[in-house]
């Protein structure tokens, strides 16, 4: 493969440039990339990113905290992780600009779970359940169990 | 023991059912993908107790032994050296290997595609080919995460995607990665230059390197980083790219030592294959150098009675904890080194017939 701008050396780098509504792919030697100004300082990684950006603290993190787990701003700050499945909601004013960051992006562009609306977990333990009272021949309580999985549209009659 | 062994290695070997070696299995090892899925309703590793690392045992046990073929471990019902094989066979990560909460694997029937449950996500998905093998193993690390989304419900954010532990794996949570061997790019010392390239547009490039800046084996890991913001296809297929104009430039460094140093090549591969065939006592890291000089060898032809598929067993059961489980036993370094000549005496033998 020889490099797109100079049609002469071998490219040796491969640049994909996202701009909205296309994809641009150069591929080019190393001086067409540097006249470029693509090979600047050493890019850093996102974990490099990440701990950067965790290092800007401010007096309202301890204040700013996860309804549901209880982690703080500013403990996430500390660690770098998140609690539980609200956690980035919660702090999305604070973070999405280091999100961005990150990615280059803020917004998920790829595929959606198969099945968002009905609760599956709450099934799944439903038929753990009646499965282990029917073990037991607990037929009582593996009717209540059935009635419950009705109401999610469920007939389980195994 | 030594079925145990081929059974963890099997991902690397082709089966029936796969496409025999492409072209490019020579320079292309392995491509891996990896998937990272939390559950909605229970909290991250962070905030995760006891009973709530129990809870996710159990249903993902329930869904996975349920709906998929394969076998379900509890990590504690595991040995460190069984730990240890797994790693070197590349079906656990190191971060799982040495995690100390509750956490159980699921390996598919065919070998290739693990769930590690309860690794720094609830849910790490893993999908391992040989050679540059991208949509196939896509779509069966899909088949699994798919599987389990049908029963149980994935953290998941309108605008950002899958929710995971780290702001890192936001998004898409997928990691695409290939292990390259590049011989003639390291001889000609032209490899630093195009990884620089990689890195330049958001890759992530491990060496395997060993003392001093000697690379082991002239293997190179090239991996996406960034996660959110592409799609799934998209990132896979920058990937791919990549691997493919990594091998054209390899190809014409090797185009180069042939015409300028023909003989110094195969010398230097011919001699390698004789100290494999004959060595009594080889440490795995020599293993790795010696193999990387035939694998050129038969990548140009040279060698001729050499399968890749032996070459790649050999590099996977010569690591250290393999090489013990092989030959079902406890064994020193020294004697390690013993046995890895050995094995590799007989397997190459057995090549020759
Ligand atoms: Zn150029
Ligand atoms: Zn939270």
């Amino acid at each position: 493969m020889v490099c797109d701008d100079c049609k002469n050396k071998p490219a040796t780098i491969f640049f994909k440039e996202v701009n909205p509504g296309k994809i641009v792919e150069l591929h080019l030697c190393e001086q067409c990339a540097h006249k470029r100004g693509l090979l600047m300082a050493k890019k850093m990684s996102p974990v490099e990113i990440l701990q950067k950006m965790l290092k800007e603290k401010s007096a309202k993190d301890e204040k700013i905290i996860c309804t549901n787990c209880c982690l703080s701003l500013a403990e996430f700050k500390r660690i770098g992780r998140f609690g539980c499945s609200k956690c980035l909601s919660e702090f999305s004013p604070q973070i999405n600009n280091l999100l961005k960051q990150i990615h280059q992006s803020d917004r998920h562009v790829g595929r959606n779970p198969v099945r968002g609306e009905k609760n599956g977990f709450e099934i799944f333990k439903l038929r753990a359940k009646l499965k282990k009272v029917l073990e037991k021949e607990a037929y009582e309580e593996a009717a209540k169990i059935r009635d419950l999985l009705k109401k999610y549209g469920i007939e389980d009659n195994k | 023991m030594a079925s145990k062994i081929i059974n963890n290695i099997r991902w690397f070997l082709p089966s029936q059912d796969r496409e025999k070696n492409s072209e490019y299995d020579e320079i292309v090892v392995s491509s891996r993908i990896r998937i990272a899925r939390n559950l909605a309703d229970l909290p991250f590793e962070l905030k995760m107790k006891h009973n709530h690392c129990e809870q996710l045992l159990e249903l993902l046990k329930n869904v996975l032994t349920g709906k998929l073929k394969g076998k379900f471990f509890g990590m504690e019902n595991l040995s460190m050296l069984d730990k240890e094989s797994l790693l070197e066979c590349y079906l656990i990560s190191p971060a799982f290997l040495k995690s100390e909460k509750p956490s159980a694997l699921f390996i598919t029937e065919r070998g290739n595609v693990t769930v590690m449950i309860n690794e720094e996500d609830h849910l790490r998905i893993q999908s391992l080919s040989h050679g540059l093998n991208f949509p196939e193993i896509a779509s069966e690390a899909f088949e699994v995460e798919t599987t389990i989304g049908e029963e149980l419900i994935y953290a998941f954010d309108k605008k950002y995607g899958f929710l995971t532990s780290c702001p890192t794996n936001i998004g898409t949570g997928l990691r695409a990665s290939v292990l390259l061997h590049l011989p003639a790019l390291v001889f000609t010392n032209e490899v630093e230059k195009v990884l620089k390239g990689a890195v330049q547009i958001g890759m992530a490039v491990r060496g395997l390197f060993g003392e001093g800046s000697d690379t082991k084996g002239n293997l190179f890991q090239i991996s996406n980083q960034q996660t959110l913001g592409m799609k799934e296809e998209e990132l896979i297929d920058t990937i791919v790219k990549l691997a493919h104009m990594i091998i054209d430039i390899e190809m014409k460094a090797r185009d180069v030592i042939m015409n300028k140093a023909r003989y110094e090549f195969e010398d230097k591969v011919a001699r390698s294959l004789a100290v494999l065939r004959s060595a009594r006592i080889i440490s795995s890291d020599e293993v790795l150098n010696l193999v990387s000089a035939v694998r050129f060898g038969v990548g140009t032809g040279f060698i001729k009675d050499v399968e890749l598929d032996t070459l790649n067993e050999i590099i996977l059961v010569s690591r250290p904890a393999n090489i013990q489980i092989y030959f079902g036993e406890v064994l020193e370094e020294y004697e390690r080194d013993v046995k890895r000549a050995e094995y590799i005496r007989k397997r190459l033998q057995a090549e020759k017939k």
